[in-house]
Formats: C-alpha cells, sequence, structure tokens
C-alpha cells in the first residue's frame, strides 16, 4: 500500500477527504484542461542529436554540391549571412562524403550509412526544410529547447507538462538523459535546456544518470534500511499531519504528498533502470549494454519510460560536431545511433505506443556545405534535417527542401517555432493558448510566431 | 486595456492596426475608425466605437478578436462603458508619476500599520493578534539574518519583559554580519552575480571580491545612492578606491561566452543587451529588454530607448569572444593583494631581480648551437618501460608496452584525436582516492643520467582536463626519486625542475619546494597538450645493468584527485634535455625535438649557471603567491563605440540609426549640457529625487522580503502590464521616506517593527478565506526559506556552521560526475576542506550552467540573468535533497550528537531540546510520542552507539516542513 493511500484512508484533518484527493489530482493534471483539440500524441522522445548533425551526410542528398566539390561557394549564397568558425576564410563547397541510397515503397533517399533508420523510411517523415537563428551551441541549444534565447523559458519539456500533466504518479514527468559519442566532440549541455524557467520548478526535466545515484539523492544514505527510510518518512508526514491541524496550511499537504513521491521514487527509479530482465532479443536489437550509458542503452530506457507514463523524454546524444572529418565522424555516429532509433522506433510500434508517441530526431543546427579545414564542416543555422516518426506524424514523407547546394531552406521552411507549434498540435494543445505571463507578457514556448505544419499530419 | 488592447493598439508603432492608439487620450478621441464613429466619446458609450465593439456579438466585429484569446467577462464590459460614462479619463501610469509622500493615516502609531490598517477596516477585516513572542523571534531572525534563533537568544526573549524587547532584538540583528549575507543573497540574485561565465564552458571568472563588496556594502549599511552609483560608474569616480573598482565588477557580471567560432559583435550585443535588462529590472521595474527587437507593446518604450540606455555601457571595455585563459582572461580584472602580499611580492621582485643580474646573458649563437646538437639527438630522453608501479593509497596502476592510444585535444576551437604509439605508459585506474602516491621502479640499465622526465599523457576518459582522474586541476605536489643497488636506496638529490613554457597551474620548482600544499599541475589547460616535465638531477647518477631507479610521484594538496591519470618517465644522459610540449608525444621515438622556441632556449642556457636553480625557486615563489592574490573583473572605460538601434535585434543590420546614452523619453532626459551622458550620470538620476520608479521598485523588493510578496507582486514590472500596488500610498510613503536618506537599515527595521510584520500568520480564518493571498495583510505569510537558508538551517542547528564573514567561494560536496556534461574544458570538482564545507550557502560556488544540485533543487536561480523574484516551490527532489544529500545526513548527525550533549539525560529530553531547536517551539506531547516512537524503533534496528538512533530522529526533524517554513 502506497503512503498516499494509507494517508487518504486516514483522512486528513481540516480537510475533507473529496477535497484532499482533488487537491492531489488537481496537482497531476494540466492547465490545459480540456485540450484545445484531440490529441494524436500522448507523450514525445526527443532523440536529441548535440552538436549539429550534418544533413549534408544523412539526410539531403545534394548532387549538384558533389559537383562543385572544390570550386568556392558562389557568393549569392553566403552574402551577408552569418558565419562561425569559418569567418574571415574562404568559403569552398564541399562535396557529401557518404553515399546516399533510396529506402522504402517511399523512395526516401537517405545515408547509405544508416541502413535501419533508412529501412523505416515509410514509417518517417523527413524535413529537410529546417533552420534556426542561433549560430553557436549554447544558444542554438536554449532556442530549440525554449524557444527563445534568454536564460528563464521554460523548455518545451516543461511546457508540456505544464499544459498536459503527468501520467505517472512514481517518475517525474519530464527526464532527461544523456550519452557522449567515441569521437570526443562531446560539447557542454547545460542544465538550462531542460530548466522549467518561470514555470515552477515540479516541471523541470529530471536528469537520469548512468553512474552513482540514477536520479540524484535518490538512494538512500549507507546505513539506513528500506524500512527505517520508510519509517522516518512515515514519521515526518505524521508529524506534518499534526502541524497541519494546527496551523492548516495547504503547503504542507503539498509537502506531505512531495514525501511519499519521493518515497515511490526510491523504488520506482531503480525499478525503471533495473534492465536485467529485458529479453536477450530486446538488448541485442537495441545494441544495449545496460548500464554503460551509450545512445542504445538510453534508447531502452527511453522505451521504459515512456512505458511508465513519462511525458516528455529526452535524450541528448554528443559528439556531432564535426568541424573536422566529417566523414569519419559521421561513419561513427552511425555506428552508435542507427540501429538503436531503429530498434526504438520498431519497439514502440511492437508495443502499440508509436501510434500517441511522437519520436524527434535532429539538433540544434546543421553543417555548412563549405568545407572547414579540407575535411570538416562548420556549423550552419540556413538548413538542416529532422526526422519525426509517430503520434500523429504522416509516414512515408519528405517535407521541404534545401537549396541546390544544401545551403538554405528553400520550399516550405520549418522554424523552430514551426517545429514547436506542431509539436504543440500534436499533442492537443493549440500553442497560441498555452501562455504563462511574465513581465508582462503572455509568454509561449512558440514567442511570438510559429505555424503549424499542416503538410506533415497524419 | 493594457492587457486586452495594447498589443495592436497601442505603443508598438509596428503592430498597431487600423492606425488607432488607445493608450493615448488625445489620439483614442480624434481618431475616426471606419465605421464613421470616432473610436472614444467621452460621456457617450454608445457613440463611441471601442464600446460598440466589446459589446458586439458578432464574432467578426467583437474586439478584442476572438483569435486574440482575450475574451473580456461581463463585468470588465460594464467597467469599461461606466468609465466611458464618467468622461474617460486618462491619468498618467502611477509608477511614472513623481513621488509624493501622502498623508498618514490616523489611528496608528506607526506608518506602515496605518495604512495596512486603513484598507483592512475599508475591507471589513481585523488584523490578526500578534505572534507568540517564540514564533516572532525565528520569523525576525531567519527574516534578517537567515539563520534562525539559538536557544540562548530565545531565552534572553522570552526573559526579556521590559518595554522595547522586540525592538532590542532586531537592532541586535541589523547590526550582525549575519544581516549582511542575507541581503547580500537578495541583491546577489539581482545582480546576476554568479563565480562562472554561464556559456558554453562555463569556465570560473574572478568574480567573488565583488560579492564581499556588497556583503561590506550591507553590514556598513552604505546609503543605497553610493551603492547604486559605485555598481554602476565606480570607475568613473574621481581616483576611485579599490573598493569601487570592485564595485564596477557589477558592469561585467554578465554571461561570457569563449565557445571558439562565436561573432564578436553578436555576443557584445549580447552582453550590452545584457545590461540594459538588469538595469531596468534592479532600478527601474521596466521590462527594457522587449524594446530590443520592437517598440514595447504596452509601455511607450521605444526601441531607440532600449538602444540609448545600452549606449551608457559603450564604454565598457570587454572581448566579444572572451579569453580564458592567461593574464588577459576575462578582460579588465584589479588584483588585491593584502598588505603583506604586496610587501612580499616586492620583495621577492627585487631578489628575482638581483638573481637575474648576476647569470650571464645567452649568447647569440646558443638556440643555433642547441638547435644542432637537438638534431644531432646529444640531448636525447629515454622512455623507460618500467619494471613495476604501485599506488600507496588504492588505486591501481598498469604498465602497457607498446599501446596504440588515442589522444584528444582542442584546436582552434573544435576537438582532433590523433593516434599514435606509446611505450612504457602507466595508467591509474580503480579507486580514486583524493591524495595518492605513485611509485614506478625503473631499470635503466648501465647509464649517467643527468635529467629525469614526467610526460603528462592526455585521454578521453580522463575528467579534468583529460589529464587528472578528478579535481579541477592536475596538482603533483612532490617528486623524488631513489637510487637503488642491491640493497643499499639513496636518494637522488634534484635541484631543478622546468616545465615547457604554456599555461599551467603553477611553476614547475612547486614540486621540490618541500611544501605538500603547492604543486606543479594543469588547471585551464585548454590547448591541451602533453608536456614534459624536466627534472635536473644536483649530480649524475650512474647505474649498472642491475641498478634501480625508485620514482615517486606525490599528489597531496588539497585538490581532491587531482592526481595523475597517465604517464610515462624518461631519463636523459643530457641536463638540457628539454621539457616538452608535443601535441603528439606518443611517438615510438625515444626522444624528440623541442619546438624552438625562445624562451626555452633562454631557460636552457641560465640553467647551465650555478646561480640558476635558486633563481627558480624565487621564481616559483613568486608564481604561487602572485596566484593567491585575489583578483575581480572590472569595469575599465574605453573610448566608446557608436551604438546602432537594431532592427529586430539583428545584430548583422548596420542600417539603424546611431544613438547617444539616455534614459527612455517618456521618462525625461539627462541635463549635461550638450556633453555625452555617462554612467555616473545615469546612476545620479537613478537615484535623483525626482526619479518616480527607483525608491518605489526597491521599497518593494524589500517588503517582498518581508511578507513573501510585493506590494506590487510584479517586482520587476512597474508599467501598465505590472500590477497595481495593493497598498499604493504605503508604497509611496515607504519610497519617499526611502529616498530622504537612502538608509537601507533604517528601511528594513521600519518594516519589521510594525504591527504589521509581527502579526501572527495563522488563525485569521476570515482572512484566509476572503484574501487567501493576502495580499491584504490581515496576517503575516508563511513562507518556505530560500535555498540558502535551508542549508543555512541545517547547519546552524546542527552545530556545524562555520561562521566567517567573506572570502573565496566555498564549494560543498556534490554529486560524483556532475559537471560531466561540461567541456572546454573538461573538468570535475574539488570539494572545499575543513570548515568551508560548512559555511552558510551565500558562500556557495555559483556555477550557471550546473548550480549545485540542492540549492537548485530549493530554487535558487542560475544568476544567468537578473532575478528579482524567486519561486518557492514544493517538489518530490527537494524531499531527496533533505533525506539523502549527505550534508543534511552529516548534519543530522552533527544535530544528534549536540542533542545528547545538551539536551538532558533522557531521550524524550534531548527530544525535546531537538524539536525546539529545529522548529523554535516545544513540541506538543503527540509530537513527542511520534518522535519517541521513531527513536525506539532506530534504536531497535540500528542497535549500537545512542547517536545512531538520534540521528534518525534529527533527520526527521532537518525534513519537517515547519523547519523549512517561517511562520
Amino acid at each position: 500500500m502506497t503512503l498516499r493511500r494509507a494517508f487518504l484512508r486516514q483522512g486528513a484533518a481540516g480537510l475533507g477527504m473529496v477535497a484532499l484527493r482533488s487537491m492531489l489530482r488537481a496537482e497531476s493534471k494540466g492547465v490545459i484542461n480540456p485540450l484545445h483539440h484531440p490529441a494524436k500524441a500522448k507523450r514525445v522522445i526527443f532523440l536529441y542529436q548535440a552538436g549539429g548533425p550534418s544533413h549534408l551526410e544523412i539526410f539531403d542528398p545534394k548532387p549538384k554540391l558533389a559537383s562543385m566539390h572544390g570550386k568556392p561557394m558562389p557568393d549569392s549564397f553566403t552574402k551577408g549571412q552569418q558565419i562561425a568558425q569559418l569567418q574571415g576564410k574562404p568559403l569552398v563547397c564541399f562535396g557529401p562524403q557518404l553515399p546516399f541510397q533510396r529506402y522504402g515503397k517511399s523512395g526516401l533517399e537517405m545515408s547509405s550509412l544508416f541502413p535501419r533508420m533508412g529501412a523505416l523510411a515509410d514509417q518517417v517523415c523527413v524535413i529537410r526544410s529546417m533552420w534556426t537563428e542561433q549560430i553557436n551551441h549554447d544558444p542554438a541549444h536554449t532556442l530549440m529547447n525554449t524557444g527563445s534565447i534568454l536564460p528563464g523559458r521554460p523548455s518545451m519539456g516543461s511546457w508540456l507538462l505544464y499544459g498536459l500533466g503527468s501520467m505517472t504518479e512514481d517518475l517525474p514527468g519530464f527526464v532527461v538523459l544523456m550519452s557522449n559519442g567515441k569521437g570526443g566532440q562531446n560539447q557542454p549541455i547545460a542544465t538550462r535546456q531542460w530548466s522549467a524557467g518561470i514555470l515552477p520548478s515540479r516541471f523541470q526535466g529530471v536528469k537520469l544518470n548512468s553512474t552513482g545515484d540514477p536520479v540524484l539523492y535518490v538512494e538512500t544514505p549507507r546505513g539506513i534500511s528500506h524500512s527505517l527510510q520508510k519509517d522516518s518518512i512515515d514519521t515526518v508526514n505524521r508529524l506534518n499531519r499534526i502541524r497541519h491541524k494546527q496551523v492548516e496550511d495547504p503547503e504542507i499537504l503539498t509537502r506531505i504528498s512531495q514525501y511519499e513521491m519521493a518515497f515511490r521514487m526510491q523504488t520506482s527509479v531503480p525499478d525503471l533502470v533495473d534492465m536485467s530482465k529485458e529479453p536477450k532479443s530486446v538488448l541485442e536489437a537495441y545494441g544495449a549494454n545496460p548500464g554503460d550509458g551509450s545512445f542504445a542503452s538510453n534508447c531502452l530506457l527511453a522505451r521504459r519510460l515512456a512505458e511508465r507514463g513519462v511525458r516528455f523524454i529526452q535524450l541528448y546524444h554528443r559528439d556531432w560536431d564535426h568541424h573536422a572529418a566529417v566523414k569519419y565522424g559521421v561513419e561513427m555516429k552511425s555506428q552508435e545511433v542507427d540501429k538503436p532509433t531503429a530498434a526504438l522506433i520498431n519497439d514502440l510500434k511492437q508495443r502499440g505506443m508509436l501510434d500517441d508517441t511522437l519520436v524527434v530526431w535532429g539538433g540544434e543546427f546543421g553543417r555548412t556545405p563549405m568545407s572547414q579545414g579540407g575535411d570538416g564542416r562548420d556549423h550552419h543555422i540556413k538548413g538542416f534535417s529532422y526526422m519525426l516518426a509517430g503520434g500523429g506524424v504522416k509516414p512515408g514523407v519528405v517535407y521541404g527542401s534545401t537549396d541546390e547546394l544544401g545551403y538554405g531552406a528553400e520550399e516550405n521552411p520549418v522554424s523552430v517555432h514551426d517545429f514547436h507549434a506542431t509539436m504543440l498540435h500534436l499533442l492537443g494543445i493549440n500553442h497560441l493558448r498555452m501562455t504563462v505571463k511574465y513581465q508582462g507578457l503572455d509568454v509561449r514556448l512558440t514567442g511570438i510566431s510559429g505555424e503549424v505544419i499542416e503538410g506533415i499530419l497524419a | 486595456m493594457s492587457d486586452t488592447c495594447f498589443r495592436c493598439h497601442g505603443p508598438d508603432a509596428s503592430s498597431r492596426m487600423a492606425g488607432l492608439r488607445l493608450d493615448l487620450r488625445e489620439e483614442a478621441i480624434s481618431r475616426k475608425t471606419q465605421s464613421g464613429r470616432l473610436a472614444l466619446v467621452p460621456g457617450r458609450p454608445d457613440e463611441s466605437e471601442i464600446i460598440v465593439r466589446v459589446f458586439s456579438t458578432s464574432k467578426a466585429r467583437v474586439m478584442p478578436p476572438v483569435a486574440a484569446h482575450k475574451d473580456l467577462t461581463e463585468k470588465q464590459k460594464q467597467t469599461l462603458r461606466r468609465w466611458v460614462l464618467e468622461g474617460a479619463k486618462y491619468e498618467g501610469h502611477w509608477a511614472w508619476q513623481p513621488v509624493r509622500k501622502p498623508p498618514v493615516p490616523a489611528g496608528a502609531g506607526h506608518p506602515v500599520d496605518a495604512f495596512i490598517l486603513d484598507r483592512l477596516a475599508r475591507e471589513g477585516l481585523k488584523p490578526a493578534p500578534e505572534a507568540d513572542r517564540r514564533t516572532l523571534l525565528r520569523r525576525v531572525t531567519l527574516d534578517l539574518t537567515g539563520l534562525p534563533p539559538t536557544a540562548e537568544e530565545t531565552a534572553a526573549f522570552l526573559n526579556d519583559k521590559a518595554p522595547g524587547a522586540y525592538e532590542r532584538v532586531v537592532d541586535r540583528l541589523i547590526a550582525s554580519p549575519r544581516y549582511a549575507e542575507k541581503q547580500a543573497m537578495h541583491w546577489l540574485d539581482a545582480a546576476r552575480y554568479a563565480d562562472t561565465v554561464g556559456y558554453h564552458g562555463d569556465n570560473p571568472f574572478p568574480a567573488w571580491p565583488y560579492r564581499d563588496y556588497v556583503l561590506r556594502a550591507f553590514r556598513d549599511n552604505m546609503p543605497f545612492d553610493r551603492f547604486t552609483r559605485e555598481q554602476l560608474a565606480g570607475d568613473l569616480l574621481p581616483n576611485p578606491s579599490r573598493e569601487q573598482l570592485t564595485a564596477s565588477a557589477f558592469n561585467r557580471l554578465t554571461r561570457m561566452s569563449a565557445e571558439g567560432g562565436i561573432q564578436p559583435k553578436e555576443y557584445l550585443d549580447k552582453y550590452g543587451a545584457d545590461r540594459v535588462r538588469t538595469v531596468a529590472g534592479i532600478w527601474m521595474g521596466a521590462t527594457l529588454g522587449c524594446a530590443e527587437c520592437h517598440d514595447h507593446k504596452f509601455d511607450p518604450i521605444k526601441s531607440r530607448d532600449f538602444y540609448s540606455m545600452k549606449a551608457f555601457f559603450a564604454d565598457v571595455e570587454e572581448p566579444g569572444l572572451a579569453i580564458d585563459r592567461g593574464p588577459e582572461a576575462w578582460g579588465a580584472k584589479l588584483a588585491l593583494p593584502t598588505p603583506e602580499q604586496e610587501r612580499r611580492l616586492a620583495e621577492l621582485d627585487r631578489r628575482i631581480e638581483d638573481a637575474r643580474n648576476a647569470l650571464a646573458p645567452m649568447p647569440e649563437d646558443w638556440p643555433k648551437k642547441m638547435a644542432a646538437e637537438y638534431t644531432q639527438l646529444k640531448h636525447a630522453w629515454r622512455f623507460q618501460q618500467p619494471v613495476s608501479a604501485r599506488a600507496l593509497n588504492g588505486a591501481k596502476l598498469t604498465i602497457y608496452g607498446n599501446v596504440r592510444m588515442e589522444t584528444t585535444f582542442e584546436s582552434g576551437g573544435s576537438l582532433r584525436t590523433e593516434t599514435n604509439w606509446a611505450t612504457g605508459m602507466v595508467v591509474a585506474s580503480g579507486p580514486n582516492p583524493d591524495n595518492e602516491t605513485y611509485e614506478v621502479m625503473l631499470a635503466p640499465g648501465e647509464g649517467l643520467w643527468r635529467s629525469l622526465g614526467l610526460e603528462t599523457i592526455l585521454d578521453e576518459s580522463l575528467p579534468m582536463g583529460r589529464v587528472a582522474r578528478g579535481g579541477d586541476k592536475l596538482s603533483i605536489t612532490a617528486i623524488e626519486a631513489e637510487l637503488i643497488e642491491g640493497g643499499r636506496r639513496s636518494p637522488i638529490a634534484i635541484k631543478l625542475a622546468q616545465s615547457p613554457p604554456m599555461t599551467h597551474y603553477l611553476p614547475a620548482m612547486a614540486v621540490l619546494d618541500g611544501d605538500p600544499k603547492t604543486g606543479w599541475g594543469i588547471a585551464e589547460y585548454r590547448d591541451a597538450r602533453n608536456s614534459l616535465l624536466a627534472l635536473r638531477f644536483a649530480e649524475p647518477v650512474r647505474t649498472s645493468r642491475v641498478s634501480r631507479i625508485l620514482v615517486r610521484v606525490r599528489h597531496d594538496s588539497e585538490t581532491r584527485r587531482g592526481t595523475l591519470g597517465r604517464f610515462r618517465l624518461a631519463l636523459s644522459e643530457s641536463a638540457l634535455a628539454a621539457p616538452l610540449v608535443a601535441r603528439v608525444s606518443l611517438k615510438t621515438l625515444s626522444t624528440r625535438e623541442p619546438i624552438p622556441n625562445k624562451e626555452l632556449m633562454e631557460e636552457l642556457w641560465y640553467s647551465t649557471q650555478a646561480g640558476y636553480p635558486q633563481l627558480a625557486a624565487l621564481e616559483a615563489e613568486r608564481a604561487i603567491l602572485d596566484h593567491r592574490v585575489a583578483r575581480v573583473v572590472i569595469t575599465k572605460a574605453q573610448e566608446p563605440p557608436p551604438i546602432r538601434v537594431l532592427a529586430r535585434g539583428n545584430f548583422l543590420d548596420e542600417s539603424g540609426e546611431i544613438v547617444e546614452p539616455a534614459i527612455p523619453a517618456f521618462l525625461g532626459g539627462i541635463e549635461t549640457g550638450g556633453r555625452r551622458a555617462t554612467r555616473l550620470d545615469l546612476a545620479a538620476w537613478l537615484t535623483s529625487k525626482d526619479n518616480p520608479l527607483t525608491a518605489r521598485v526597491q521599497m518593494n523588493r524589500f517588503w517582498r522580503q518581508f511578507f513573501g510578496t510585493g506590494l506590487s507582486k510584479t517586482l520587476d514590472d512597474f508599467g501598465a502590464q505590472g500590477e497595481w500596488p495593493t497598498h499604493p500610498e504605503l508604497l509611496d510613503w515607504l519610497a519617499a521616506d526611502f529616498m530622504s536618506d537612502w538608509d537601507m537599515k533604517r528601511a528594513i527595521r521600519q518594516i519589521v517593527t510594525s504591527a504589521t510584520y509581527r502579526q501572527a500568520s495563522y488563525g485569521n480564518r476570515e482572512a484566509e478565506e476572503r484574501d487567501p493571498e493576502n495580499r491584504l495583510l490581515a496576517r503575516q505569510s508563511r513562507l518556505r526559506v530560500d535555498a540558502e537558508i535551508v542549508r543555512d538551517i541545517a547547519l546552524s542547528v546542527s552545530g556545524l556552521l562555520a561562521e566567517e564573514f567573506g572570502g573565496p567561494s566555498i564549494r560543498p560536496v556534490q554529486p560524483e560526475g556532475y559537471l560531466a556534461a561540461l567541456n572546454f574544458p573538461k573538468r570535475d570538482y574539488s570539494a572545499s576542506h575543513g570548515k568551508d564545507l560548512y559555511r552558510r550557502g551565500v558562500y556557495v560556488h555559483w556555477q550557471r550552467t550546473f548550480l549545485h544540485p540542492s540549492l537548485m533543487t530549493f530554487d535558487a536561480p542560475s544568476r544567468e540573468e537578473c532575478t528579482v523574484n524567486r519561486v518557492a516551490s514544493n517538489t518530490p527532489l527537494q524531499a531527496l535533497v533533505l533525506l539523502n544529500d549527505p550534508i543534511y545526513v552529516e548534519a543530522a548527525q552533527a544535530f544528534a550528537a549536540r542533542a545528547i550533549k545538551q539536551g538532558g539525560a533522557t531521550a524524550d529530553s534531548r527530544i525535546a531540546w531537538a524539536f525546539e531547536a529545529a522548529t523554535g517551539r516545544a513540541p506538543s506531547g503527540e509530537e513527542r510520542e511520534e518522535l519517541l516512537g521513531l527513536h525506539r524503533r532506530a534504536a531497535a534496528s540500528l542497535g549500537g552507539k545512542p547517536e545512531a538512533a538520534m540521528a534518525i530522529v534529527t533527520r526527521a526533524l532537518l525534513n519537517l516542513s515547519e523547519t523549512i517554513t517561517r511562520n
């Protein structure tokens, strides 16, 4: 019996059973209630490829760029545009470094190095016309996550939790995982990226760690048994209830329910990360070696989190910053991500969860069609690619395009705000109508723009 | 109307619809709309287009438009109608009207109470009675000092029956340095003070002396106008003192980026915009930040005003792409040596100069000669394959033969990896103690050796700078060698240590100075390279086929786990084998050519002379001392570059108008007689008697500290979208009074001595029901204490708290690997030692992108941005912190020991004592029973010493809602 139930049975002094129940429930309910329109997806798994994956080696074939290889990049593309590390350097076309091939009935053209993701061609949607505004990692991540570059804006996971509420009483509703790549290009990721910002901090993302405590401080101190921990928490809650009887402060009741949830987390988190009951076939499909902190293990954890009702699951996989040796780098990354990404989508599908899970694959920006140092690519914001699956997204579709050199989004450009608006739409939220007052503004995830991308809705 | 109408019919010309402005009466009453009606006809609502449209039942006609989702309630519509009927009077916005001291309502002795009671009487509410003495003492002590009262303080107050007892307590608290710590905490949020730069690598930067400036300012009750002036423009004052220059760090506390490949101009704009937002947030309660990209939607703030404000700070010298290492790091800085340090530095400089003068200068042909000799391998290193290696404190050392190793290093803003072959590499693994000593046995064979080399090898797996197994730097504190001949061991004297010329933490000689706290190593090691330290033997060492050389590498500094992860050892027959730095050092070659470097050649030349080791020792001492000198970033004025209005905030747009420094036009102007206005002028305007905002904004923030909510709850927005104050006359009275002397202690004392402040926080049922947010103040508020105070309470009641005022930031223990997501440099964390582990939250190292998790969980802001209003959330993660963070476990144990010592002889009396220490009141019978029960069960479960069971009880006490609540 959970502490909460015990508490409910005994009733809280000074507050009727009904009132207390509704208070506890209200906490897990979102503010968008009822939804603005029927939702297609209930949850999001965002496979965030941090560092800036090269669209030109993965999703966006550019034969013209190949034929221009080594020639100066035409001024008409680059004039007046932002540039990162190539500032003051000659801008030279750099042809695609990896072969592309057609996949599935839809004939999706994608890199040959991602055969398993390619095999899902008829189930996924590739957007080839993403663009962003920030050309350096830190602000670009912040924009992609919060729709703003000012620190203090809520991240998309926090918005979703705030809007839709949690579907679990045993785990946080917004969980972040992180994995490193073998290439060592592991750019920093700040806690700001999963911050609740101006929203109450119960909406912030909780990072799940692969070493040490899976959730910070989730483990009972050494020397204190599980039963003594439970006894301590029960006593604290009883004392808090006595205090509530004296002062009738509703915050105390919230505190009590939070201690109950904390105690449940002490069991549910170890259970979550214990993969010993996963069949070998599943581990093999993902390529997961539990506890290694790899992207593969995190993908499997993502499925387990989704099963347990977590609303927003964000996996950062780092090491995509291929200023140098982009060919070698993307090859290495393909070995890290192709199999687990495909395994996750297949696994969700098999379990009947893909229909209401939106899976997103992409990073903070793309990479230049120009070479950096002869074998790499610099940061690029005018055009890059995203892959989406499940959750009400039209499968087997390529949406939008970049120009012939893969520089700028040309047909159906998709901004960060458009992407956010679409994600919220799929979850039953009109992005214009989920706002929070702050410094006089009706702050929203999509800032002052954002259009739902109708063309990718199923 | 601001919220519902001004977005389209307000100050922002670019989003204005139908050319209609409703924020200006003149416009609204003169503008004909499409229907032919005037927008507003005073006294005639039915002829006014806005009323017609607001009441329209047509979805296409109704205002605000359906799509805006700003539907008006029936009551709002009627109010609007009545307002038009009554003549549609526009009054200037309250916050921008001059502050006039209103008359104090009659009927109460204390002005604060007079205003509050007046409103309560009008609302038909009665104030709560005064809180009981214990509650009152805990409340005022927590509010003024951030610490709970001690048992002695409680007894003294309870026994002080003479009139004025409470006021005496207030005076005692305000005079305490703890008061300054509490106030500083709030100010530092607003000033966005932190110890790291916030962007990208989030590197540490020298800022803590500014925190101490703020502490001293509050302790010494610096008037607020001077406090303002020194922070904004301390550097512009005539002959600025150290103190005033330190204050000017305020302008430099923006986030800074050292990310390779950033566009400096873009970041200069970001830093500049931050200053405008911060000044507007702290002093003006104005959301000027909105006007970076467009005219303000609700307030008459033009985009031009934003850039004119930014122009005040155009003279702040700073790099757009911040320099993160070396003497130039983070731009202008001030060194703050103590008088003793200053004296010693001067003395060392003299002695160093003498020692240098005694050396023969380098002959011109020396570098050429050496270069030739290096090519001929006359000074080669011979890398050794050790025969054994062990660590004394538990780590495991493994020796490798010829292996392929990858090295990752940074090059021009990105990371590169190279693969090479290495021989004789020693790798540490397994247990990772704070301090560790390695002993490596070499079997060099026959030879005559003059130098020992230690090469550090980088690896991606090493959490600190790819070189050390932890901590915030590598720190090798001593290197010793012994010659072993048969059973005989004799120490080998080392006279000189030389490191490659690059950014190192401390000089190589630190390994020979006999001080276990000082060491050679690598901290800000951005252009990471493998490097080889050269140690010169005092006498040549002859070895035979069977001789062994034992090399001992010690890591005994305060840096925890700053131990070498991978290394090789080499010997050389030459005393001129060069210390090396190499991106690629793992080559199979046992010899390498040094990088031709004049500085190195010169050093090698000098090292041939007898006086050189002494000079090197002096220089090392100087470097170590200099490293200990406190430094702080400061504002240095430069010739101000032109500031342009940037259309939509786009830094690439060079077409905007150039603006001069000016305050927002709607607030007037600064008279300078044609001279360019400066930051000093800005500070003077902010604190001038006719500034309508500063005093109101500051008093509102003070008010929040003592009641949980400001008189206007929008602390940083006094504009049209901000909340109208609940008690405008009171706010004006407080502001006018504050402006009379800008005396912060007096202003605070005034608030906390009011009867309003002293009310009970619960028990006033009618008030709770009618005013659940407690805006009318018919009772006190119940507040969860701020993050730092949660920590401080536990430390204080447990007796662990180290009360020391000021000093470098401290690092509490934090979970291992917490900084693993950082890079540039890759780093770990080294917790402080001794009493520094138990200092107050205000002194905690503020890592902007990875704030200490316990503070973050209790809503401490990252301070990436000016924050004037913290939230107080209530989450399960907070429960996990209080239950399981080791500092709270340790506090519970110390608290238990204290209870046993001071709480009498029985479990019952000890529990009562501890309960009172934690909550400020005696436990009820029921509460006592609960705790006794827990104590009994814990004792049965744990057995052993009484401390163990009592620690379970005290841990429960630290987790009580009441313990972290001020009532």
